[in-house]
């Protein structure tokens, strides 16, 4: 399987407008499952758009493997029929005047795979997806869920090096989204396909990728582990982007804000190092309050608040604190003690603080500040 | 050294640059579909902006052999024509006076056919009447049927002594038709509101059913009387669609040919277009340019009216009201009566005069109800005592040479431009070039401005002698698909690209990422997806231009006879048996060839005519 190579990838399409991409440079490795990540009309389509050969580049080159397939320097463009890849739409682009078996056999029926090989190619996508008794149907008789496996078993047939999934799973309901899901990491599993996925929901980025490239405006911000997004956010964007309820952004500075106020004291008491640092975020489930102030542990920033509600989801608990006239989110796996209008302490360790400068860059000294290397 | 290295720079950035030119050119070659836009905009070119632009310069340049009254040798700029048309003694006859009978009866016609039209589409969309269903397709009907066919049932009629020709019933029995009734204003303007009456069923019946009740019902908690929320609720949201309506029976009235040409010719009652008509017909090249450049003028200011109005009436429309509720109203008492109006409407504008026709037909004499009056002859004998006609309608080689030629014409003529349609909606909606796309869409529109006679004077400008390398085309077949092609194309394109909108790019995209080159998509996956429609883009086209008359009336000559140019020969030669069966027979196939299309493509049609 190859890799695929983004080298300053930009789109534009023209007229004054903003680029729709810009700059983009990502590295896609063989057999990964890579997931675009972003608010809606951060270009994460159109950079999808454009591996697959249906947008060309404004500028920058685009390597599947070996081979060029895009370059604007080079003069390089291979047409998408002639990339030899997967892609399932959004809106899943059946052929509506073909059955569900004609729809699978197109592209084998295209490279004049010989029938005996063809049907048997067919039989097994569709036995694996699970749609073979429906396959003398129209596009129209089949509910979404079915429609969206026609359209994976529809490119799997041809066995792509490269599959790309353009927000798949956005029309189906939660449920049928979670055996998708499934089922789209079994078949990466089995097909050993690299496969690169669009989608603006965190938790099916988070639930299905190796790895996850954020982008916002046109512009990448992040590529890393799931993990990696989560627990080291490279700013503040995509701190704010992925987690819900969202991080809380603690700014720093204006010394009439309470909160503000809190926080800066905190830092210059602490790590006076860290005159750079301008905001400081912390995750909701890093977020610990007390009705006993003894309970906050040494070292630890700590603020009086008062709880506003607890909001149960079922299994965990979101409570909503006001700190100085802040809101604050925490999220509690067991039951809390606490009831609205209740005052308490709210603290967070070190460690769970995400320190960021005032262009938004996670601080790297005040990561090594905070979690500091263990010593053996 | 530097200088090398600056050279050798500057070396990489024009092969850079190079580079860049031949990735947008493999980008832009990629696909056909830029070639084949540049390709169909010549097409048109060539076919819609010449013979205008060719026609109304005719205009302004002296005419071959009206050199002296002119006053310059021919081929020079002049304000002859001008000034003849609009100032001279005769200006009256010619312009200043169709002017004003086409005005007059536009505005007649528009009145009546909102009145009547109106007061159905509430019955039909909003209230209990009795067989609704029925009536909302039967009221549809007088649209589906050539418009002169009843100014011929009229004639039938009400014709009097004044011309000659086999009698009206009236005048038969021995009352005679005062001119007023029989010919002139009254009856075309009657004619043209039954006639167009439909519009004003579909556009605004369409707009009464979306309609949301609930807007009535709040305003009728606050307080509101019934006609209070009629005139402050209801009539304003129905605007747009009304004033649509009032402004395609305008621009149809302009161009309205054919009864005209009926009714009026015997009183010597002239509209712009029976005016423009004789000029063509009596070579006044000069002359006929200038009106129908007038008469194109006043269409376009009237579309551009229709669309400022239009968008000042939408800003109150509200959109997507998702609680759309449309109750009937109970109409009690009034049951009865409304659906006899509506049976009488039907009966006065499809009843009455098929039924006139078609009991023409079969009468030695009219309006003389014996048995021994009544004969098949005029149909299938074959011993008539008229000159030209021996036989029946259906021995006469003549009629079976004018159908041939009408299937022929213009089925080859609406297949093409369905296709052309298609081809025009995949360039519009897919071309990376925007100005390409904008202006096949409205070059492709341009012909629905353009009055048919106007269009066909137009043609006759351009092909009558040879020019370059095309020779004369007038007396042939190429002349009159030519402009058939062109004058169905703002159906045709408008049919393929809503189609193509609708389509969307997914499907196409899928098949190309699943290998599939231009030509295959094409054929695999856009055709047969699009069949119904281009189904619809022929079928419009056709059920047209069986009906039309005004392009054949000026290019057709009696060796490319169809259809209707032969039952007008008829008419002229007051055979009125032949003449109204032939008529009876267009409308037929217009009927029919409607039906049929609704049956195949499963849509209403009907609604498509309206456009």
């Amino acid at each position: 399987m190859p890799t695929i190579n983004l080298r300053n990838v930009e789109k534009s399409y023209g007229g004054g407008a903003a680029n729709a991409v810009s700059d983009l440079d990502l590295e896609i490795g063989d057999g990964e499952f890579m997931c675009l990540l972003g608010p809606s009309g951060c270009g994460k389509t159109t950079t999808l758009r454009m591996i697959a050969g249906l947008e060309h580049l404004s500028d920058g080159e685009i390597q599947v493997g070996e081979r060029k397939v895009d370059s604007v320097n080079a003069g390089i463009f291979v047409p998408p029929e002639k990339r030899e890849m997967g892609l399932v739409f959004q809106s899943y682009a059946l052929w509506p005047h073909l059955t569900i078996e004609r729809n699978t056999d197109f592209g084998l029926r295209l490279r004049k795979v010989p029938k005996a090989e063809r049907e048997e190619r067919v039989e097994k996508v569709m036995r694996t997806l699970g749609i073979e008794q429906y396959r003398d149907r129209y596009p129209s008789q089949l509910s979404g869920g079915q429609q969206q496996r026609v359209a994976l078993a529809r490119m799997l047939a041809v066995n792509p090096e490269v599959l790309l999934l353009d927000e798949p799973l956005s029309n189906l309901d939660a449920r049928l989204r979670l055996e998708m899901r499934a089922e789209l990491k079994r078949l990466h599993n089995e097909f050993k396909t690299t496969i690169v996925f669009v989608t603006h929901d965190q938790w099916e980025a988070m639930t299905l990728a190796t790895t996850i490239a954020v982008m916002s405006e046109g512009r990448l911000q992040q590529v890393g582990s799931p993990n990696d997004i989560y627990d080291r956010p490279a700013n503040r964007f995509v701190a704010e982007f992925v987690g819900s309820p969202p991080i809380n952004i603690l700014e720093l500075g204006d010394q009439a804000d309470g909160l503000a106020a809190a926080a800066s004291r905190y830092l210059s008491e602490r790590y006076p190092s860290l005159s750079q640092v301008s905001s400081l975020g912390v995750r909701p489930e890093a977020v610990r309050f007390t009705s006993d102030a003894s309970e906050v542990k040494e070292g630890s920033f700590s603020v009086p608040a008062e709880v506003a509600g607890v909001l149960p989801t079922g299994g965990s608990w979101i409570i909503e604190l006001v700190a100085h006239g802040h809101k604050l989110f925490a999220v509690s796996h067991e039951l809390p003690e606490v009831e609205a209008g209740q005052s308490v302490t709210v603290w967070a360790k070190p460690k769970a603080l995400h320190a960021f400068d005032a262009s938004g860059r996670r601080s790297q000294a005040a990561d090594a500040l905070f979690c500091p290397p263990k010593v053996q | 050294m530097d200088g090398a290295r600056r050279e050798l720079a500057s070396d990489r950035v024009s092969t850079s640059r190079w580079n860049r030119i031949v990735y947008a050119v493999r980008i832009a070659a990629r696909e056909p579909t830029t070639l084949i836009g540049i390709l169909t905009a010549l097409l048109f070119t060539y076919l819609i902006i010449v013979p205008i632009v060719s026609m109304l310069t005719d205009a302004v340049f002296v005419q071959f052999g009206e050199e002296r009254r002119a006053g310059g040798p021919a081929g020079t700029l002049t304000l002859y024509y001008l000034a003849r048309t609009f100032t001279s003694p005769v200006a009256s006859d010619l312009f200043w006076t169709p002017l004003f009978n086409t005005l007059s009866i536009a505005f007649g016609s528009i009145v009546l056919a909102v009145t009547i039209g109106g007061s159905l589409a509430w019955l039909l969309s909003r209230t209990d009447m009795f067989a609704r269903k029925w009536f909302a397709t039967a009221l549809i009907v007088p649209y589906m049927l050539p418009a002169w066919t009843f100014a011929l049932a009229w004639t039938t009629l009400f014709k009097n002594r004044t011309i000659g020709g086999q009698l009206g019933w009236f005048e038969a029995m021995g009352l005679t038709p005062p001119d007023w009734l029989a010919y002139g204003q009254l009856p075309i303007t009657i004619i043209l509101s039954l006639h167009y009456a439909p519009f004003v069923i579909l556009l605004f019946g369409n707009a009464l059913r979306r309609f949301d009740s609930q807007l009535e019902d709040s305003a009728r908690i606050l307080g509101a009387r019934p006609l209070t929320v009629a005139t402050k609720i209801v009539l304003p949201l129905m605007l747009p669609a009304l004033l649509s309506a009032v402004i395609l029976i305008f621009a149809k009235c302009l161009g309205e040919f054919g009864v005209a040409y009926v009714l009026g010719l015997p009183v010597k009652f002239d509209v712009l277009a029976t005016s423009l008509y004789r000029n063509i017909s009596s070579r006044h090249v000069g002359v006929a340019a200038v009106l129908a450049g007038s008469i194109m003028l006043i269409g376009i200011i009237s579309l551009m009216v229709d669309a400022k109005l239009v968008k000042e009436a939408r800003r109150f429309v509200t959109i997507g009201s998702k609680g759309s509720m449309n109750r009937k109203a109970q109409l009690g008492i009034f049951r009865m009566p409304a659906s006899a109006f509506a049976a009488l409407v039907f009966a006065l504008s499809v009843g009455l005069p098929l039924l006139t026709l078609a009991l023409s037909t079969v009468m030695k004499v009219p309006a003389q109800f014996t048995p021994d009056n009544f004969t098949l002859d005029y149909w299938i004998g074959t011993d008539v005592h008229t000159v030209a006609l021996q036989t029946g309608i259906l021995l006469s080689p003549d009629l079976w040479n004018a159908a041939w030629n009408s299937l022929s014409i213009v089925g080859l003529a609406s297949i093409t431009s369905g296709l052309l349609g298609l081809l025009v909606g995949y360039v519009v909606v897919r071309t990376p070039i925007r100005p390409l796309g904008t202006f096949l869409r409205q070059v492709t529109f341009l012909p629905y401005l353009v009055p048919g006679i106007a269009f066909a004077a137009a043609y006759l400008s351009l092909f009558a002698v040879p020019r370059g390398p095309i020779p004369a085309l007038y007396g042939t077949v190429f002349i009159l698909m030519l402009a058939l092609i062109a004058e169905q194309m703002p159906y045709a394109s408008r049919a393929g690209i809503s189609a193509m909108m609708q389509l969307g790019k997914d499907p196409e995209e899928a098949a190309q990422i699943a290998g599939a080159g231009w030509f295959r998509r094409l054929v695999m996956i856009v055709l047969p997806i699009q069949k119904g429609s281009l189904a619809t883009g022929i079928l419009l086209p056709f059920i047209s231009g069986m009906k039309g008359l005004s392009l054949f009336v000026v290019l057709a000559v009696p060796s490319t006879d169809v259809l209707t140019t032969f039952s007008l020969r008829l008419v002229d030669y007051h055979y009125t048996q032949a003449a109204n069966a032939v008529v009876l027979i267009v409308a037929a196939i217009a009927y029919f060839g409607t039906v049929l299309g609704q049956k195949l493509t499963k849509t209403n049609l009907a609604e498509g005519l309206g456009g």
